[in-house]
């Protein structure tokens, strides 16, 4: 086990200097008003990588047992299945509901 | 490992059904594992009613999303980027020893946390008082589409449980200010640091989806 990993300010401040970036550049590409489905995909994709930088190094997931990695990704695993399955209804209704 | 417990070294809140005080830490931690993913699934029922809507309603989305003013949310994401960098230097200064810093990292953490509950309630006036509320409440009329208060509802409810996390989060820094200034963590043990850390990380990361998912829509 190696659950008492001690981060360096390095890695801490690099993580936290990546985040920052990664927000500036999710803000400036909103403004640049990307054609219609890619603006929500690029920004899906910073969000993505920004909660994996906070999961692995904040969360020390990277120097954890893999138990808890394995925990987090089950998670959104059944989070998956939860839209996935829903998605198969409300997708495919000949009308929306008027009441919704 | 062996006769480990006959020692009296080990830290007073090791408690005496566990093997030692590494057992004790991961077994926490573990747990704390497993509930950050009803957390996660908590929030997912709020996301996948999010994404239902929006996948209904694409073109409510882009014009509700106006209201909401970017810069005041990209500005609460740095506070919490913030308070996870300040949280996560709180959990180190416990590992090394450093007793004054674990203090002056959790009141900073609790600091930043105040900050973003005093921009989210200016937002949340804001709104009010042009009578965008959620659901059957609804008396704005700034916004051409007959289910605006649709966005609204998610609006609230998601940042709204969000918030209380927030505001649970600042209690658990109080607490742990308090123990720190008693003296309780340091090397040995910092149990409470580490899992509140977690929490909060987690919190973070919502956050993270919440902004571009209500801020950056075009």
């Amino acid at each position: 086990m190696s659950g008492h990993h001690i981060s360096t300010d390095k890695t801490l401040l690099g993580v936290a200097g990546a985040l920052l970036i990664l927000t500036i550049a999710t803000v400036g590409v909103h403004y640049l008003h990307l054609p219609n489905p890619w603006s929500i995909i690029v920004a899906m994709i910073v969000a993505i990588m920004k909660g994996s930088l906070v999961a692995v190094f904040f969360m020390n997931l990277y120097w954890d047992t893999k138990f808890n990695s394995m925990l987090l990704l089950a998670a959104f695993l059944f989070f998956g299945l939860l839209v996935g399955l829903t998605l198969l209804d409300t997708l495919f209704r000949p009308e929306v509901i008027p009441s919704f | 490992m062996a006769n480990h417990s006959t020692t009296s070294s080990h830290s007073r809140f090791q408690q005496h059904h566990f093997v030692d005080a590494e057992q004790q830490f991961d077994a926490a931690k573990m747990g704390m594992w497993v509930f950050l993913v009803t957390e996660i699934l908590m929030f997912g029922g709020l996301f996948a009613a999010y994404i239902v809507y929006r996948l209904w309603y694409p073109e409510l989305f882009v014009l509700a999303s106006e209201e909401l003013n970017t810069l005041w949310g990209g500005v609460n994401t740095l506070v919490l980027i913030g308070s996870s960098l300040t949280v996560a230097m709180a959990i180190k200064s416990a590992q090394l020893n450093q007793k004054r810093n674990i203090a002056i990292n959790l009141g900073i953490t609790l600091a930043l946390a105040a900050i973003f509950m005093v921009i989210k309630y200016f937002e949340y006036t804001h709104k009010f008082h042009l009578g965008i509320f959620p659901g059957e409440f609804y008396t704005f009329e700034g916004i051409d589409h007959p289910k605006a208060n649709v966005f609204f509802s998610l609006y609230y409810l998601m940042t709204g449980l969000h918030g209380i996390h927030v505001t649970i989060g600042m209690g658990l820094m109080i607490w742990l200010l308090v123990r720190s200034t008693k003296g309780h963590f340091g090397e040995e043990y910092y149990t409470p640091i580490e899992m509140t850390g977690l929490y909060w990380h987690l919190v973070d990361i919502i956050w993270i989806f919440l902004f571009p998912l209500f801020y950056l829509i075009d």
